[in-house]
């Protein structure tokens, strides 16, 4: 019995650590983007993985930041703790405790400190900021883990190197620093393991166009992960794992014959698959000297297609990503870096035109304008964008309703208020969020979802707890699986995701429903202070390009206003319903504004009462 | 006689605001066995690792064969050390921790090979040589610290108390060893220790220090029989020290009692120390010795039993082959040349000295 408990116990304590990796691996094969639904094994996501030049970069990044930061903190650290230690007690204690210091420092207040230290300097955010940064970071921990061998056993055998005729050189060489090299070696891979794992630092620190995994991966939240990031996940930790197991065979004893063998293979197998990253993305595709910067949602446009415009123009793309319109917009606001092009939502277009941040387009440029869907630019200029100056619409997506027709017959639900019916009951996800839960209350009465007059906004929060008990969830992200996975019937959903959705479970049907719904345009514009404003709409012209398009809306799942992908589903006619919503509906749709001060607390109080 | 190989001139030297050398001068002579002796913070460590370059003094000189080495540095001298600790180096094998200085010095591998090996068997540890060193006992690590300063054929070797990490037996053993080592090799040994026995079998001459200063210097039996001053006196072996007071040439009075002695040129009536070793109290028949007491203790401690004695007020430590137990009624005397008469410290420094003893 005990020994069972022993057992189990060790079990449950190696699952809590591994059952994660193991999810994610498995998922990295999956044939599906689900990650509730096994499709089938698939190596798919690897090569999209090796394809994708933003992930290579950014890997590409990561490494040699890392190598070159650990091996310069190493190198300073050490002959920082030779001096140390030959200093006299007390200052030796001082130093020790300012190095210390840093450790316990946040890594946000690091990071911001490092970033104000830059701005006031005047160095401008580039890769050499984010190596100078780690540098600084990761030299207590080399100090850390090299001071202790340092005052352990150096001065005795110097001394004892010394006496028998090395010169001080020789003797640091051959006696002092083999005599350290544990601590060396722990202090660099510390380092090394620090610089990867860091995000806050590098993200404060970066300039344009510079993203490591972390920075990448966090930047790709808005339109959820795509399974890449887990074939590269997995890739890292496979080969954490390999390094692992041959520096502990190695670092045995007495190692022997094999074990070196065995460890050299190791590191060839690194350097390989370094080389492999370096080769695969392509670091020295060649270009007129001549650069786009461009900054965009996290993973909102096909990768191949910054390979295509660099060998159609001969411009070299630095292209960055964030999460959401609210990181990017103090970055536009405060001109920390100057981008030629950015993607934003249709609100945050406005108040940066009103800001006077954007520089009008000129359509001249802009040979393939025409390809733009005329309903869409007039809807873009009756709510966002006032003659459409400034912005020219990238994706465009739709709130609507997923439902599962093995349950509920196609056709049944047409309305909001359908999501009220008790037949449903424990069958619904519904979102959970201000604007959009609110919005759906407020269309289902009939009201506009910008409304800010309180006696429709009160009523549709009364709608919405009325409605609560029928709700088995509120959910954001999750509400596609949770439907995937038959917990519900009934979903709200955006319709980009629809697509490959019905693809995973064909039984699936969409519907806008007929009051209208919240309509999304995410758009392009160029900055007011753009450097180069040409090269900024050269960018939006390949977008608009017909090919192009198709291949995004392929990539992203999204509707896209142009005629290019319209023709590609036309016979579609579910595509179509989801896509391309009737004229009537199209007319009831509105995006989301600015509701101002007042707006926004009357919101924040009916929502506090309806969560409560 | 022997010529000058080392020579200390006026040395001194302060760490922050201790001084631990003052105004310091030895001379070490060719092919001698010299014992640098003291307690802990009286400066013999200091001297040897000024004469091992590793100190520079703060005034004074060092000579070696006459020529000035003051201000050169450890790895340009022509001595070798063996450190307190060993400082083996523990990344390498036996072998090369040995061929470390010959490799530097640019021997060819047949003569490093050679030499190690010589090496190695004179220190008893033949075969050791691919072995690691955290492999090894206290013991043979010292050895291959010896080994390893030897090879390099020093005319001085410097050794800080090696002996001190290894247990009695194995240190009795050792003793014999350097005393064989030093007669092979022919190398002048200069010896540092805190330890009072060890001095005795192995040195030629033999330096007592004490605060930055040399107390006495002398062979072995000097030191011993005649120490100049309490601390040498109480510092080697056992001694009963006992205030005197020197009547005239070769008359002390000692517990209001009159002892012969062979000492002169005290004066008269002068307050002395008296110094009489433990072995030298003949213990017999009340009434037939100078002093009758009685036995307060005994303790049997090998070769011989050790008894305290009762006697005119002070209490005297004894050693005899023979016993008598607690409460014996016995008399004690002394012969005249087992009595050493010392000065009394005159200085507070000297005064000092003994107050720390």
């Amino acid at each position: 019995m005990k020994k069972f408990g022993k057992a189990l116990y060790l079990v449950l304590i190696i699952l809590f650590l591994y059952l994660p990796i193991g999810t994610l691996m498995v998922l990295s094969f999956n044939q599906s983007k689900s990650m509730s639904v096994w499709s089938g094994f698939s190596l798919k996501w690897y090569k999209e993985m090796f394809n994708n030049p933003m992930i290579m970069e950014a890997v590409w990044n990561t490494f040699t930041i890392a190598l070159i930061a650990a091996a310069a903190a190493t190198v300073i650290g050490t002959v920082a703790c030779i001096g140390i230690a030959a200093m006299k007690k007390n200052g030796r204690n001082t130093v020790m405790a300012l190095t210390n210091i840093p450790m316990l420092n946040a890594d946000i207040v690091t990071g911001i400190s490092l970033m104000m230290t830059f701005l006031v300097f005047g160095i401008s955010l580039s890769r050499g900021t984010v190596l100078l940064s780690h540098i600084t970071f990761c030299l207590p921990y080399v100090i850390l883990s090299v001071m202790p061998k340092v005052q352990q056993t150096t001065t005795l055998t110097y001394e004892a190197a010394l006496d028998l005729g090395a010169s001080p050189v020789y003797a640091f060489w051959k006696v002092v620093i083999p005599e350290i090299r544990p601590g060396i070696v722990s202090g660099f891979l510390l380092s090394f393991t620090m610089s990867v794992d860091d995000f806050v630092i590098t993200h404060f620190t970066r300039g344009a166009g510079i993203n490591t995994i972390s920075t990448l991966i966090y930047s790709q939240v808005k339109v959820g992960i795509r399974p890449t990031l887990f074939a590269l996940s997995t890739l890292i930790f496979v080969t954490v794992l390999v390094l692992l197991v041959a520096s502990n065979l190695s670092g045995g004893e007495k190692p022997s014959r094999g074990k070196k063998i065995l460890s050299a293979a190791a590191s060839v197998m690194v350097i390989v698959i370094l080389g492999g990253v370096l080769f695969a993305s392509g670091i020295t595709t060649k270009t007129s000297g001549d650069e786009v910067y461009v900054y965009s949602f996290g993973d909102y446009i096909d990768p191949e297609l910054v390979n295509e415009f660099e060998e159609e123009t001969g411009i070299k793309v630095i292209m960055d990503t964030f999460d959401t319109n609210e990181e990017m917009y103090p970055v536009i606001k405060n001109e920390s870096v100057n981008y030629d092009v950015i993607c934003a939502s249709d609100y945050m277009i406005t108040k940066l035109a009103d800001e006077g941040l954007l520089a009008e387009i000129n359509r001249e440029n802009i040979p393939n304008y025409n390809n733009l869907l005329d309903e869409y630019m007039k809807a873009a200029d009756a709510s966002f964008d006032k003659g459409n100056r400034y912005s020219v619409p990238h994706t465009i997506g739709d709130l609507g309703i997923l439902y599962n027709t093995n349950t509920v017959k196609p056709g049944e639900i047409t309305s909001w208020n359908d999501l009220w019916k008790k037949q449903y009951s424990q069958r619904i996800v519904m979102p959970d969020s201000v604007r959009d839960t609110m919005a759906i209350a407020l269309k289902a009465k009939g009201y506009s979802l910008n409304s800010t007059n309180e006696a429709e906004v009160t009523e549709a929060a009364d709608y919405l707890i009325a409605q609560k008990p029928l709700v088995y969830k509120y959910a954001n992200d999750s509400a596609r699986d949770l439907i995937l996975g038959g917990s519900v019937d009934i979903a709200v959903v955006w319709s980009g995701e629809v697509l490959y959705t019905q693809e995973e479970n064909p039984d699936l049907a969409f519907v806008i429903p007929k009051e209208g719904t919240e309509q999304f345009t995410d758009a392009w514009a160029v900055p007011a202070a753009a450097r180069n404003k040409k090269n900024g709409e050269l960018w939006i012209n390949f977008m608009l390009d017909k090919k192009v398009a198709e291949k995004n809306f392929n990539y992203l799942t999204y509707s896209i206003p142009n005629q290019a992908v319209l023709d590609y589903v036309a016979d579609d006619e579910n595509a179509m319903s989801i896509l391309f919503p009737e004229a009537s509906i199209l007319e009831k749709c509105e995006a989301l504004e600015n509701l101002g001060t007042e707006g926004d607390d009357l919101y924040s109080v009916q929502w506090k009462r309806f969560k409560s | 006689m022997a010529s000058s190989l080392i020579e200390l001139r006026n040395i001194s030297k302060s760490f922050e605001d201790t001084l631990v050398l003052d105004d310091f001068n030895l001379t070490v002579n060719e092919n001698e066995f010299i014992t640098l002796l003291g307690p802990s913070g009286c400066g013999k460590t200091t001297t040897l690792r000024i004469v091992g370059g590793f100190e520079t003094p703060d005034s004074g000189q060092v000579f070696f064969e006459g020529k000035d080495i003051t201000n050169v540095p450890p790895n340009k001298r022509h001595l070798n050390t063996v450190f307190q600790k060993y400082a083996l180096f523990p990344h390498m094998s036996i072998e090369q921790n040995i061929a470390f200085g010959l490799k530097i010095s640019g021997k060819t591998d047949q003569y490093i090979k050679d030499k190690v090996k010589y090496a190695l068997k004179l220190v008893n540890l033949d075969g050791f040589e691919k072995r690691k060193i955290d492999s090894l006992s206290g013991g043979q690590q010292q050895r291959i610290a010896m080994a390893r300063a030897i090879v390099n054929e020093p005319k001085l070797l410097l050794l800080d108390e090696p002996l001190g990490a290894l247990d009695l037996k194995l240190r009795q053993d050792m003793q014999y060893e350097l005393i064989r080592l030093k007669n092979e090799l022919g190398i002048t040994f200069l010896y540092v220790t805190h330890d009072q026995e060890e001095p005795l079998t192995m040195s030629d001459k033999v330096v007592v220090m004490n605060g930055g200063r040399i107390q006495q210097m002398g062979t072995p039996e000097e030191i011993y029989n005649e120490p100049e001053n309490a601390f040498v006196a109480d510092f080697i072996g056992d001694s009963n020290i006992i205030d005197g007071m020197m009547m005239e040439d070769r008359v002390v009075k000692i517990c209001d009692t009159i002892f012969p002695c062979i000492d002169e040129g005290f004066g008269k009536r002068k307050p002395v120390d008296v110094v009489v070793r433990p072995e030298d109290i003949i213990i017999g028949k009340p009434g037939n010795g100078r002093i009758d007491g009685e036995i307060v203790h005994n303790v049997f401690i090998g070769v011989h039993y050790e008894m305290e004695i009762e006697a005119g007020g002070f209490t005297w430590l004894a050693q005899n082959t023979e016993s008598f137990p607690v409460g014996t009624k016995v008399s004690i005397d002394v012969e005249p040349e087992n009595i050493q008469i010392m000065h009394k410290p005159q200085t507070k420094e000297e005064e000092a000295i003994e107050l720390d003893v």
